[in-house]
């Protein structure tokens, strides 16, 4: 008794989505999946920050951890904020603090010339190929 | 308006507000990522009585409960607002043009389309003004809305048979 009405719901279900939602339901599904592709080839995920004083690097941390670090430049000290996965340039001895107006970021650079501090975020690959480099050399 | 009608406005109201707020307490990972449950109660509404109950139920319901969590001309508001309006008008519209094209599984991921939709564009005016950040999450919430949207779309149709059926045929 109860299967045939489980069974019965389980009919009715099927005949309750027309022809018209099942072609939107599949529309909405290759138009977010390809999306996803898309973005993933358009915009890597970054997963470290690169911190470069003078063109030297000075630090490289992990984007997932919050931190904040002072680092120096050639002027003094930018303070360079970690947290929530984005990255921004708190504090900066720098005249026109074009770096600091630049907020929060989770991809791309934050520099900041007349300190020579630049910012960067790495993606995954980045780092994927560093760990095989290191293996290999 | 009926007295009928301002009942049943009034009832699946007080529903929508206790499911809406409900879901605000929920975690979520992103902010104003909801599963938009409470669009069930604008589905049915909008089946059984019409245009015009499903958008009354949807402004009082946003108003109020966001009254009620606080959050009542906030950011949150707005989107809520944004996204509840928009896809409850192009549901509405959809269904009176086309009452016969889709059911409620159908009607609902429009619904969760133009909501999300408007919910991404009222992010970029006002909180984000960065093209990129919104386009990465939109595949997600695209994707998300979807799920919601048919699971959404499948609960609101069983609701409105339930219904449906118990008005034709009452227990008495």
């Amino acid at each position: 008794m109860k299967l045939s009405e489980i069974r019965r719901g389980e009919k009715k279900l099927i005949e309750g989505m027309t022809l018209a939602d099942m072609l939107l339901l599949a529309a909405l599904v290759i138009i977010s999946v390809s999306g996803f592709i898309f973005i993933k080839e358009a915009f890597p995920q970054g997963t470290d920050v690169k911190i470069e004083v003078n063109g030297r690097l000075a630090y490289k941390l992990p984007l997932s951890s919050d931190a904040a670090i002072a680092v120096k430049g050639i002027n003094g000290d930018t303070i360079v904020e970690i947290k929530n996965r984005k990255v921004r340039i708190k504090e900066s001895p720098c005249p026109n603090k074009i770096c600091v107006h630049q907020g929060w970021i989770d991809r791309g650079a934050i520099i900041c010339l007349p300190n020579r501090v630049m910012v960067f975020i790495e993606g995954s690959e980045g780092k994927e190929n560093k760990t095989i480099d290191a293996i290999t050399g | 308006m009926q007295s009928q009608d301002k009942l049943r406005i009034a009832l699946l109201s007080a529903y929508a507000i206790a499911i809406h707020s409900f879901e605000n307490l929920l975690p979520t990972p992103i902010p104003w990522l909801r599963l938009g449950v409470a669009n069930i109660i604008t589905l049915t509404a909008l089946m059984l009585y019409g245009f015009r109950a499903a958008m009354m139920v949807t402004l009082i319901r946003v108003t109020l409960s966001s009254i009620f969590i606080g959050t009542f001309l906030g950011p949150g508001f707005i989107m809520s607002f944004c996204g509840g309006v928009s896809s409850t008008a192009a549901m509405g519209i959809i269904f009176s043009l086309f009452p016969r094209l889709f059911g409620p599984v159908g009607l609902s991921l429009i619904g969760a389309l133009f909501h999300n939709a408007a919910q991404l564009f009222i992010a970029y005016l006002l909180f984000v003004q960065q093209i990129k950040a919104v386009l990465i999450v939109t595949p997600l919430l695209l994707l998300l809305g979807t799920i919601t949207g048919v699971v959404n779309g499948i609960i609101g149709g069983m609701l409105i048979k339930n219904i449906s059926e118990k008005s034709l045929n009452p227990p008495r």
